[in-house]
């Protein structure tokens, strides 16, 4: 069997769930259909509000992730809340709201945030691999290593520097997948790159992030010794 | 049976982690594989515990909440468009700004694509 084209089969399945049922889920958790043409401005707005605004903290974690400080968090935030409820008659009710705010505002970024950082964009194949040989050296066969534990006595600012010292498309592919528990289809379809492109960012962005932290633990004093 | 190489098991051993392989007939070979292999179950070990560190400490620490400033600020600008929607005013956004970075292979030419961002309002007559 040919593995390869397979993977190349997963990255193409961009299905598009059409589906002529528009539901959207009530407070109660009831499901109701909405009819988007005859629903009235004023109904819609109603319905943004209920079922959009719930999911401010987790974009603001996110935008946090993205801009990396507080201030332009905040304007990614309140911009992607405008885009989104202008353009809230294009949301299919029933799909996934919080992926496509997610879209939102990860299409805001690149576009509007990301403009003023001057530098050329890196393609995946260029960005250095790190080697794996480290990481096996510290592995030990039962329970957690010494470096593990180490790791997760890190303070939460250590964790989140490492994470804004890697390069963005690995840590927005980490961050939806490993905070916000997106599938690779979900978010190639966020980020708007193949899905095979989300799992070697994916995989990249992991392994810096784990060898920064170890670094961090390193410098602390947690970790014993230079590189093994 | 037609075994895969290590090779290949290898490049699916993150999504194998991830639980993402739709094709159950993939699936079952990377399994298998992992039952033969010594070498590519160590090096499963490894990646689950670089995903597994990296989870755990990411969603321990990315928890923050929004701002009371920004809770504000995103009602009053809903409540702006409202307003802007009541009166009959519409907006078009059209946005094709990015930026793209061409770099010849030959590394001496490096070109810089923009454009940009038009928003269009059109207010009733009166």
């Amino acid at each position: 069997m040919d593995g390869a084209a397979q993977l190349l089969d997963l990255e193409e399945s961009d299905e598009k769930s059409v589906n002529s049922k528009s539901l959207a889920t009530k407070p109660s958790g009831e499901l109701v259909r909405v009819d988007r043409d005859k629903e009235s401005a004023a109904e819609r707005s109603k319905r943004f509000e209920r079922d959009a605004l719930q999911y401010m903290n987790q974009l603001y974690a996110a935008a946090l992730r993205y801009t990396r400080n507080p201030d332009d968090a905040q304007d990614l935030v309140q911009d992607t809340y405008a885009k989104a409820y202008t353009s809230f008659h294009q949301f299919e009710p029933g799909t996934n709201l919080k992926a496509w705010l997610y879209r939102v505002l990860t299409t805001t970024f690149i576009n509007t945030y990301r403009k003023d950082q001057r530098r050329p964009q890196r393609s995946d194949n260029e960005v250095e691999d790190w080697q794996l040989a480290d990481a096996a050296s510290h592995t030990s066969d039962q329970g957690k290593s010494a470096e593990e534990v180490a790791l997760e006595n890190l303070p939460d600012s250590d964790i989140k520097r490492a994470l804004h010292e890697i390069p963005e498309e690995f840590r927005i592919a980490v961050y939806l997948a490993d905070v916000e528990g997106f599938s690779y289809k979900e978010i190639a379809e966020i980020v708007d790159v193949p899905a095979g492109t989300v799992m070697s960012r994916l995989h990249r962005g992991r392994k810096q992030l784990r060898e920064k932290l170890t670094e961090y633990a390193r410098e602390l004093g947690y970790v014993k010794g230079g590189k093994s | 049976m037609n075994q895969i190489s290590c090779e290949l098991c290898q490049e699916w051993l993150v999504p194998f982690i991830d639980n993402q392989i739709e094709d159950s007939a993939v699936f079952n070979e990377i399994a298998f594989h992992l039952q033969d292999c010594a070498d590519c179950r160590t090096q499963l070990e490894i990646e689950r515990r670089t995903i597994g560190v990296v989870r755990a400490l990411l969603s321990r620490s990315c928890c923050e909440t929004a701002p009371v400033t920004l809770q504000e600020r995103v009602a009053h600008q809903l409540h702006l468009l409202q307003l802007q929607q009541l009166a009959g005013f519409t907006q078009t956004e059209i946005i094709t700004q990015y930026r793209r970075t061409e770099i010849t292979i030959d590394g001496e030419t490096q070109i810089e694509i923009e454009t940009s961002h038009e928003i269009r309002r059109d207010f009733p007559l009166p």
